[in-house]
């Protein structure tokens, strides 16, 4: 196993002069474990040392989870075939936390143990390191009132937490707040093992400081023999950058290429440049990934991941094409009007200029499908049509139900409206 | 090989303008005129404002209702690409249903995409008058919706007729409720309020824990001292503007 994390600063928050307060750390243990962590401190001026929360976060989870995997030894897991658990608290009711298996209560004890830690270790911070003129500057009088004596100090602490670790036998992940959790299978196949809170919509989350936040951990596990290739943890600030999920696993599959092509080295350099990139271009906030992957595996599945792109651009170009078949439909009816009315003129206007805009992106996609055609094939570049048992309607199908879509939920499951902050 | 090649999509984000508009027969007239002029002279500015922000591009949605409800387009549009075609007065104030039909197309299955590449919509209520259809479960469906709770939300009283009560409940305070007594006013407002949520709605980054809809309300607020005929929420019950709609 190998295993890499890097977290960089934003562009808003360079811009605004405000740390990173992201942290990420993975490590590949002699015993062949290995975890992978990212947290995202929240940016509300309420959580001003947040950056600390989240390094703290990462140390004691780092710890917990070590012990953890001394305490259940081989067997608690053994044989389990890949589960997942919802967060209690977005359960209806609370009976199937009653009926908790032996897995599910060691799980809610490494939870409460990370919980407990994380409280007595910012309490201790905030003890030894009174607030600055620098830190009360900007904070609402009862904030600063608050700290001084000592009240809701996970509060100003506060962040999110993603978690993956595997041993030889077994492997689990965990997650409280947003931030998403990719995994690729050997046949390049991605999916989100971990389910998804609806109550982390965007810019609210749940998170470690929230009271209830034993409650808000969803998690998942496989002991029977089955591993991801590789699982790639991101904050927010990823997510939001790409949009629609397949555009970052996508990018997800150019890490994992570049591991094969360029190596490990020349690899982290490039995430290293490309983060600070992607934070500009995109969501501006910061940025952090860890992952943990099986290089051997990679490499040997390096032709799987290009025809997951072909898939992914055949996609797309199928999207176009459904797009310039619906405008041209319309232009055929209004073509025939003999006295268009004013909305007759609008709609074939519309449908000009969205024809216009599918016809230059297919022309894109085009381009793109060509490059990776003849990465998969060398030099030779295929005719689409002999690539399309590659994602024919079937196997198309299967890897959208293997990598589901998050829908947002329209129904408000949080509890509180503070913006830009935990939904607790 | 670099990591974000052509292979690699980074597309812009996305905002959205809701414009809700009431169009029940009391704004015949003036009123409507107003209405139809305004929102067609500031499409051009919420182009230039989408053209020149690299963080979302903005699309642009309005629903009329009278006695029944009415998307203007069956999707938003580009704010460069929308065509306003004016709307009509007549008929009741089917508020309630508004309500509804917009909590239905604030879904991924309707008018949003992921949440993970949008900002918040932004929300611009116009009414001059009360609802006549079932406003509160209209209104409880609305809010128990996960993008209506995090858009930004603006209600623009036309008159002293209109229920600003009721208005008040749509945009969640009172402070969000801005009234106008004259045409020139109106247009104005409609200006301010579109451009303002545009600009904020459609920014990564927000003035520390102040939320969107509290910056806009501020800026709103600024501008309308200088309209003449137009009042901020504080002033709401003591006006000192003459409702003149000729």
């Amino acid at each position: 196993m190998n295993a890499i994390n890097f977290s960089c600063q934003g562009e808003s928050h360079i811009a605004t002069g405000k740390v990173c307060q992201d942290y990420s750390y993975s490590k590949v243990y002699e015993n062949g474990n290995a975890i992978a962590i990212v947290c995202d401190g929240h940016g509300g001026k309420r959580y001003f040392r947040s950056d600390i929360g989240a390094k703290i976060a990462a140390e004691v989870t780092e710890q917990k989870v070590t012990a953890f995997i001394e305490a259940v030894g081989t067997t608690l897991l053994s044989g389990t075939k890949l589960t997942e658990r919802a967060a209690i608290s977005t359960q209806i009711d609370n009976r199937e936390f009653d009926k908790q298996s032996p897995t599910e209560r060691a799980f809610r004890q490494l939870f409460g143990s990370i919980i407990y830690e994380w409280n007595i270790l910012v309490a201790e911070h905030a003890k030894a390191t009174p607030i600055s003129e620098e830190e009360k500057s900007g904070l609402e009088e009862r904030w600063i009132t608050e700290f001084e004596k000592g009240d809701s100090l996970e509060k100003v602490y506060g962040c999110t937490l993603i978690v993956y670790a595997s041993t030889p036998a077994f492997w689990f992940a965990f997650q409280i707040g947003d931030g998403k959790c990719f995994a690729v299978d050997q046949n390049g196949n991605w999916s989100e093992p971990i389910p998804w809170d609806e109550r982390c919509f965007l810019n609210k989350t749940t998170s470690i400081c929230d009271s209830g936040a034993i409650d808000e951990f969803r998690y998942c596990y496989e002991g029977d023999g089955g591993f991801p290739m590789a699982i790639i943890l991101g904050s927010d600030g990823i997510d939001d950058s790409f949009g629609a999920e397949e555009n970052q696993e996508n990018f997800y599959v150019q890490i994992l290429k570049s591991l094969v092509k360029e190596g490990l080295e020349a690899t982290i350099t490039e995430i290293e440049t490309t983060l600070p990139q992607l934070s500009k271009i995109g969501s501006q906030d910061d940025m952090s990934i860890a992952m943990v992957y099986n290089q051997s595996q990679i490499d040997e599945a390096y032709p799987r991941l290009i025809e997951w792109q072909i898939c992914n651009v055949k996609r797309q170009i199928a999207d176009e094409n459904e797009k310039i078949a619906k405008a041209n439909k319309i232009q055929q009816t209004l073509d025939s009007v003999e006295h268009p009315t004013r909305q007759n003129i609008i709609d074939l206007q519309y449908a000009n200029a969205d024809e216009k805009r599918a016809i230059e992106s297919r022309s894109k996609l085009q381009g793109r499908l060509d490059t990776l055609l003849v990465e998969l094939n060398g030099n030779v570049k295929e005719e689409i049509s002999e690539k399309d048992e590659v994602c024919d309607s079937e196997e198309v199908a299967k890897n959208e139900n293997i990598a589901p879509v998050t829908e947002d939920s329209d129904e408000d499951l949080s509890t509180d409206t503070s913006e830009e902050q935990p939904a607790e | 090989m670099s990591l974000l090649d052509e292979q690699v999509s980074v597309p812009r984000r996305t905002m959205t303008l809701f414009f809700l508009i009431d169009t029940s027969g009391s704004m015949e007239g003036s009123k409507i005129g107003a209405v139809n002029d305004a929102v067609a002279n500031v499409l051009p500015m919420l182009d230039e404002i989408s053209a020149e922000n690299p963080d979302a591009e903005i699309k642009v949605a309005a629903l009329e209702f009278s006695s029944g409800v009415n998307w203007l387009y069956s999707e938003p549009k580009l704010a460069s690409d929308f065509v306003w075609q004016d709307v009509k007065a007549g008929g009741l104030t089917s508020l309630g249903g508004a309500c509804a039909e917009l909590s239905t197309k604030l879904s991924r299955s309707g008018y949003m995409q992921s949440a993970s590449g949008s900002f918040a919509p932004a929300i611009i209520l116009l009414s001059d008058g009360g609802p006549t259809d079932d406003f509160e479960s209209g209104l409880a469906k609305l809010k128990g919706n996960n993008w209506f709770k995090a858009a930004i939300k603006i209600a623009i009283a036309i008159g002293d007729d209109a229920d600003k009560d009721i208005l008040k409940q749509f945009a969640g305070n009172s402070e969000a409720v801005f009234t106008v007594h004259n045409i020139d006013a109106l247009k104005q407002i409609i200006r301010v309020v579109a451009v303002t949520s545009s600009q904020i709605g459609s920014k990564s980054s927000t003035a520390g824990d102040t939320t969107k809809q509290e910056q806009v309300i501020e800026e709103v607020k600024d501008a309308v001292e200088n309209i003449k005929g137009a009042e901020a929420a504080t002033a709401v019950d003591s006006s000192s503007y003459d409702d003149d709609w000729d």
